[in-house]
């Protein structure tokens, strides 16, 4: 059929192709009983948890690193790598590390790691705000960490846990160099062993754990960006749980018989936030009459399908801190009129709301639209793109904007400081510009204060100030899915998002 | 003429994403990163200067070879889109042998047997190959393989099986171009004096075919291979999407959205050169096929 040429041509391709296939990679997919595969979103930037703060690299950073005190599924804060601590005094706190836990390079964790780690968290500008608080970091001995703050901060347990805080090990890092994201070491209960870019991280059992040791030996983390897909991959079994299922997959997944659908509440809430300095949002009854206006059930309905809570306020009940008595905005478009009228917009106005190319954010930019027309308010949307929302945002250049917040801490410093404190205006995390200097005290007091106590009671009273005042709308908290074979067990979401996998095995 | 193509080229994707908007400081740091920290990597970055001192920069560092680093990742940006080639290679070498294989045994049946009924199924069925859009058969095929009959991996790059159904998606839209290719080519050498030469002599059909006529037909059809194999190492961007298939083409997708100037940059200034390379390639290939070629250059 072809002369010799073309044959020869045609024969050096197929032999090119045979061989990158052969050298591009072991078999990984097939649910052999001893592999658990992971599908998420994202590939992770970076398995140096001090280079990257982004949620991919997160989750499998939890299962290659530990911290100094961990959060549990529940939000409580429990020893990991240190056995115990105490607080010193106002500023200082002293932790006692356990004895005789490995890194994965076979060295055994020493208190200089700990300071190694943190010091070097802190000048790490994608991670140092997380440790902002710290003042610095002393050693006694081999087990003894010391650390104190600048000035007296409560919340800094949750803050230690959060997986930026990972510990690493000294000699580890340095020997590495540059190279250390491709040769990550850490303490916990999966070592590394590769990270095809783009594609996957295959990680394995470290069987000198100091807890309990994995149950399954090797961990897969697939990078599967379309949602869709991730659904599909499901469904074939080439993965076994899958993160984040598209609103419009959850009830392929609930049907199957195969599958299960893990939901739960996060960490993660959504609000559109109002100019506060800007006519007419600086009047409180336009915010209100704007908060009565919006049906977040309807929001959750359609654009999440169920897949949230309605916000009573700004944070949630897996956050410490959280005032139960509140009861949020209802729905009463009525009401809405009246309030508008009161402030004297009988007519109502025209304004604009602002959102990223999110496309939840859009569609429920689209709802709100329609809604407001209701109590007379003319919206119009504008789509921004990402690095300039935050930026214009940041320079209050908006009406109205939709934008969410993570209280990834688990603690109500980290949910109402930024965003309502006003020495945090603009990219700090205040885009509403909201001040109010009783809520300022509060949420001073709140930082500071040692008393447990005094601490709930600080932010109950300010979250009653801010539901009030309205500097947003409280839209939702976002309920976190996973799509998981029936046969996997042991698998719970944790609320700030990267799960734990050292519990999960097949049945 | 390969350099100041490329500078061109990097000067229009440079500008294109330097005034789109977004900081890539704030875009690394993320939104609750406090203001002071974005200023000081906005400084360490660079991003303060002007346009044209960045791009000189740029370039300046480029033609020693170092394109920078991710901003996302922070790696060695070269690196980065180096260690995505192999799956983007394999994938497009896959996809073309398949569409010269199907292409040019059907291209060649059809024309010894043109306008028949074979012929005309054979070009209506290369229209649609050459209409669908890829991504829509990439999806069909996931659709009927892997999620209804659940013989083959609907994404990633977990060993050969994980090839097949990207490299059909990738190589159907190929295969019907070079079926067309020659199909067309063929019908014009048949008609040749050589060829009814080469019959009146009592050459077998089957050899005439073969070896007179289908080598000097062949050689268009070799400039539309080295084209298309050019294309799909560059273009094999939606493919690579619908199969989360970790080569250069996604890498390039993901740098845009995060706005990652500098993946960007060598992603493209990579698949040019690649491109010229395989076209390079091609005519060389040509001074075999046609020993005229060949002879023009001593």
């Amino acid at each position: 059929m072809f002369n010799r040429r073309t044959f020869l041509v045609l024969s050096i391709l197929l032999v090119l192709v045979l061989t990158l296939t052969a050298c591009g990679s072991q078999e990984t997919g097939g649910s052999g009983k001893d592999t658990l595969v992971v599908a998420q979103g994202a590939d992770p930037k970076s398995l140096d948890p001090h280079a990257s703060n982004d949620q991919p690299s997160s989750r499998v950073n939890k299962q290659i690193y530990n911290t100094l005190v961990e959060a549990t599924e529940d939000m409580e804060i429990e020893p990991s790598l240190a056995e115990s601590w105490e607080q010193v005094d106002e500023t200082t706190w002293k932790f006692k590390l356990r004895e005789g836990v490995k890194f994965h390079n076979g060295e055994e964790l020493k208190a200089s790691d700990v300071k190694f780690s943190l010091d070097r968290m802190m000048n790490s500008p994608e991670v140092a705000h997380i440790v902002g608080a710290v003042e610095s970091v002393e050693i006694e001995g081999d087990y003894t960490v010391i650390i104190k703050t600048k000035e007296p901060f409560a919340p800094i347990l949750a803050h230690l846990a959060h997986t930026a805080a990972s510990i690493l090990n000294e000699k580890a890092v340095t020997e590495a160099g540059d190279d250390y994201q491709n040769n990550p070491v850490g303490t916990g209960p999966f070592k590394f062993v590769s990270h095809d870019a783009g594609d996957k991280v295959t990680l394995e059992r470290f069987d000198d754990y100091f807890g309990e040791t994995a149950k399954v030996k090797t961990l897969v983390f697939r990078n599967i960006p379309e949602g869709t897909n991730r659904t599909i991959g499901l469904k074939t079994g080439e993965v076994d749980i899958a993160y984040d299922i598209e609103p419009i997959d959850l009830d392929k997944v609930r049907e199957d018989d195969k599958l299960v659908l893990i939901e739960e509440e996060s960490l993660s809430t959504s609000y559109i936030g109002f100019n506060t300095k800007k006519a007419p949002f600086d009047d409180v009854r336009v915010r209100k009459a704007l908060n009565h206006a919006i049906n977040v059930d309807e929001i959750i309905e359609v654009v999440l399908e169920g897949a949230g809570t309605k916000a009573t306020g700004p944070i949630n009940d897996k956050v410490y801190g959280y005032n139960q008595s509140l009861s949020g905005y209802e729905y009463n478009p009525e009401k809405a009129k009246e309030l508008l009228a009161e402030a004297g917009y009988p007519d109502g106005f025209k304004t604009s709301i602002w959102t990223n190319d999110n496309p939840v954010r859009v569609r429920i930019a689209e709802l709100v639209q329609a809604q407001l027309k209701e109590v007379g308010v003319d919206v119009t949307i504008e789509e921004v793109e990402w690095g300039a929302y935050l930026e214009r945002t940041a320079a209050g250049e908006h009406d109205m904007f939709i934008l969410g917040w993570v209280t990834v801490t688990g603690d109500a410093d980290y949910g109402l400081y930024a965003l309502f404190h006003s020495s945090q205006h603009g990219g700090a995390g205040n885009r509403t510009f909201y001040t109010n200097a009783e809520v300022d005290q509060l949420l001073d007091k709140g930082r500071t204060s040692i008393d447990e106590n005094e601490r709930l009671e600080a932010y109950a009273k300010a979250q009653e100030i801010i539901v009030e005042d309205a500097p947003q709308i409280f839209l939702y908290f976002q309920t976190q899915n996973a799509g998981v074979q029936s046969n996997i067990e042991g698998f719970r979401l944790h609320p700030a998002g990267h799960h734990k996998l050292v519990n999960v095995g097949f049945k | 003429m390969l350099i100041p193509v490329i500078i061109g080229v990097t000067f229009i994707v440079y500008s294109i994403m330097f005034f789109t908007p977004g900081d890539p400081a704030l875009i690394i740091l993320g939104e609750n990163a406090p203001e002071e920290q974005v200023e000081k990597l906005r400084e360490e970055m660079g991003l303060n200067d002007p346009f044209i001192i960045q791009y000189l920069r740029f370039l300046k560092n480029a033609l020693k070879g170092d394109f920078g680093r991710s901003y996302s990742t922070r790696k060695p940006v070269f690196n980065e889109v180096f260690s995505r080639f192999p799956a983007t290679l394999k994938l497009s070498t896959a996809g073309l042998l398949l569409a010269v294989a199907i292409g040019i045994p059907i291209g060649i049946i059809s024309a010894t047997r043109q306008y028949s009924l074979l012929d005309s199924i054979t070009m209506v069925l290369a229209l649609l190959g050459v209409s669908m859009p890829n991504f829509w058969l990439g999806l069909m095929l996931i659709l009927l393989f892997s999620v209804r009959l659940g013989l083959l991996p609907s994404g990633g790059d977990v060993g050969f099986a994980s090839l097949i159904l990207p490299a059909i998606t990738l190589g159907t839209g190929v295969a019907a171009i070079i079926t067309r290719m020659t199909r067309s080519s063929m019908l014009e050498v048949i008609r040749q004096d050589y060829i009814r030469t080469a019959r009146a002599k009592g050459v077998a059909e089957r050899r005439v075919i073969n070896k007179h006529a289908l080598k000097n037909a062949l050689i268009p059809v070799v400039t539309v291979i080295g084209l298309q194999f050019g294309y799909l190492l560059g273009g094999a961007v939606l493919t690579e999407t619908v199969f989360s298939w970790p080569g250069v083409g996604r890498l390039m997708v993901e740098a845009i959205k995060q706005k990652d100037t500098p993946v960007v940059l060598a992603s493209v200034i990579f698949m040019s050169v690649v491109f010229s390379i395989v076209n390079l390639l091609v005519d060389i290939l040509y001074a075999f096929l046609d020993p005229r070629i060949k002879s023009q250059y001593r």
